[in-house]
């Protein structure tokens, strides 16, 4: 394993500022890309697909979008289930009263006004930090709820409460394979983990890391509080609800407001925790360690030859997932990335210990 | 190179020749300026001036309100009385954010650094108020996105080279030991190339030779870029050596306004520091 920064020098402040400095990241990250756009698609089986790759794609956008408000700027926020649901009913509803709009013109708006309610939401962070502001943004999480379940316009009438997508159509191209929707979803994925990155290496995420680390520091030297909280917020939710976009129209296909409820929320925190908070790749080993383990841990008993009832089964999912949670806070609590972290570096000085 | 605990008599008298050149015009003066927290009076009735170009140092014993008159001039307190006069331009509150657009920078007793972000960030931060480009540039790092980012991080290098601390520009600041960490601190303020530079208690804590350096850094700051400073010390030596003028608060008052020598020999402040025998 040569993984060196030996005799690699960076002559510009271009090349220093590069997202992926060392040739061994940039070769990686090219085969990581190839293998998730061309390999996947070859040997994947259409349950892999649907089951498996798609939520943890979508999951994986949602999680960068409540990475960027909860790991970068600090800002606790339970409410991120509320904002997919805001987003997935408004490009419904785009959908529904405003056919002539392109549908992924809808998806950006619907992205646009999951902002707009995340800034208003975003307010009493003015005010509140920490667990207080967890539970004002609960509030929009059960709002949200209520308010989907209950306000009849938001889903069309129906007599069950429960909406159907139109047909996935982008621009002529329509979607309706599992291997083109997990095309579909990719694409978003790498769009906006890019966009994710290049912001919190400029200024917009320097402001929000120095509003998370001391915001008094940071109020001196010209931040604005105002500005940068809800920008954050903003941002979270633009991505939060385009998130919920995809999960409705690509993921469930029909869907009923308890798919965004307070559990996804919750989920999502797991995952930016449990990936590592303030880190893109965090979001993406966060997500898949939630959406994959518990498939693993189904299948386990089943692998080993013990036959166990499915309500045992998910009960026991349940708990050896809180445990890995629990340990997880106690011995790395920057996450999943900072292991990979501390691995890249052993590799650096492999094979001495130091 | 001037070591700031003993300067020789002749260097300090070329010293002062030189100084008196470059003094300017009063940049900030504060007025009668009264701030209570409740019924404590923090500071009653101060004033005094800043004069452009030179190194004023803010003294006096422990709950002086020496911190207290730092926070009311970049904008953290809002003095019940009183006024700020900053570049000729009165102004009955100052807020943070204002200062710093006004070239007002600070740094704090208890280091207030970035903790989960490398030197280079942190200093980076200093310049946020120099850059302009829009969310989308950023997003996509294209045009001023891209371009800023490469000049400021150009202009935060000359900073780290003048401060010696180009070796530590990728390490997270959580790790560096103390020493290292005021002097980021100073590099952050720097970097907002401001007017005036407070530093409250920038050799607290410090050894001589770390204490020198700093001296050193602050004298070089006034001299090279012309940047007001105020400073408070404890350090008496320090205080003495460097500063131009000093002012002494004791008990939110203001206790004497002059020269070293004028402050030194002073039967108020003697009092204040050492006591006198009421015999």
């Amino acid at each position: 394993m040569i993984y060196r920064e030996t005799g690699q020098f960076r002559t510009s402040y271009a090349e220093d500022q590069a997202i992926f400095r060392l040739r061994e990241d940039r070769i990686g990250i090219i085969v990581i890309l190839a293998i998730a756009w061309v390999g996947i698609p070859l040997v994947a089986d259409e349950y892999l697909l649907r089951a498996i790759l798609i939520p943890f794609l979508i999951l994986s956008v949602a999680a960068i979008g409540l990475n960027l408000l909860l790991g970068y700027c600090g800002q606790i926020s339970l409410g991120t289930g509320a904002f997919m649901a805001v987003g997935a009913y408004a490009a419904y509803n785009l959908a529904l009263r405003l056919p002539e709009i392109p549908l992924l013109i809808d998806f950006l708006l619907a992205g646009l006004i999951a902002a707009g309610i995340g800034i208003v939401f975003g307010l009493p962070s003015l005010r509140i930090k920490g667990l207080y502001l967890a539970v004002a943004t609960l509030a929009l999480q059960f709002f949200a709820d209520w308010a989907f379940l209950r306000v009849h316009w938001f889903t069309n009438y129906t007599p069950s409460g429960s909406v159907t997508a139109p047909p996935l159509d982008i621009f002529g191209w329509l979607v309706d394979t599992p291997l083109e929707k997990y095309w579909l979803c990719l694409a978003f994925a790498c769009a906006t983990a890019l966009f994710a990155k290049n912001l919190v290496r400029s200024r917009i995420g320097r402001s929000w890391m120095a509003i998370r680390d001391m915001d008094i520091a940071a109020e001196i030297i010209g931040i604005r509080p105002m500005h940068a909280k809800l920008s954050a917020f903003a941002v979270s939710s633009f991505i939060a609800g385009l998130a919920g976009v995809l999960w409705a129209f690509v993921h469930l296909g029909s869907w009923e407001p308890l798919a965004f409820s307070i559990d996804m929320s919750f989920r999502l925190l797991f995952m930016v925790i449990i990936g590592g908070m303030g880190s893109i790749l965090g979001s993406f080993l966060g997500a898949a360690f939630i959406t994959i383990l518990p498939i693993f841990l189904n299948q386990v008993p089943a692998m080993v030859g013990i036959q166990l009832s499915t309500a045992m089964v998910s009960h026991l999912e349940f708990m050896i997932f809180g445990t890995l949670i629990v340990l997880f806070l106690i011995w790395e609590p920057h996450g999943l990335a900072r292991l990979w972290q501390i691995g890249k570096e052993k590799m650096r000085l492999w094979p001495f210990p130091y | 190179m001037a070591t700031a605990t003993v300067t020789p008599p002749r260097e300090a008298a070329e010293r002062s020749v030189r100084r008196a050149r470059q003094i300017g015009e009063v940049l900030l003066a504060v007025e009668n300026i009264s701030l209570r927290f409740g019924g404590v009076r923090a500071l009653s009735n101060v004033s005094f001036d800043i004069r452009r170009g030179e190194i004023r140092a803010i003294i006096g014993p422990n709950g002086a309100g020496k911190s207290s008159m730092l926070n009311v001039i970049n904008g953290f307190y809002q003095p019940q009385e009183g006024r700020i006069i900053w570049k000729g331009r009165a102004l009955s509150r100052m807020r943070p954010y204002d200062a710093a657009k006004g070239g007002i920078a600070r740094t704090f007793q208890n280091i207030a650094l970035f903790k989960g972000m490398s030197t280079l960030d942190n200093i980076m931060t200093g310049r946020i108020l120099k850059m302009r480009a829009s969310f989308f540039e950023q997003a996509l790092w294209i045009g001023r996105g891209k371009s800023e980012e490469l000049r400021e991080r150009a202009f935060v290098e000359r900073i780290l080279d003048f401060l010696e601390i180009t070796h530590i520009r990728h390490v997270p600041v959580g790790k560096l030991p103390y020493g290292l960490q005021k002097r980021v601190e100073l590099a952050r303020a720097l970097a907002m190339e401001p007017e005036l530079l407070l530093l409250d208690e920038p050799m607290a804590g410090m050894n001589l030779e770390e204490k020198e350096d700093m001296c050193r850094f602050i004298l070089d700051v006034n001299e090279e870029f012309g940047t007001t400073v105020a400073l408070i010390e404890h350090d008496m030596s320090v205080v003495m050596d460097i500063s131009d003028r000093v002012v002494v608060l004791d008990y939110g008052r203001l206790l004497a306004d002059g020269t070293p020598e004028e402050v030194r020999n002073d039967p108020a402040v003697i009092e204040a520091y050492l006591g006198v025998s009421h015999g």
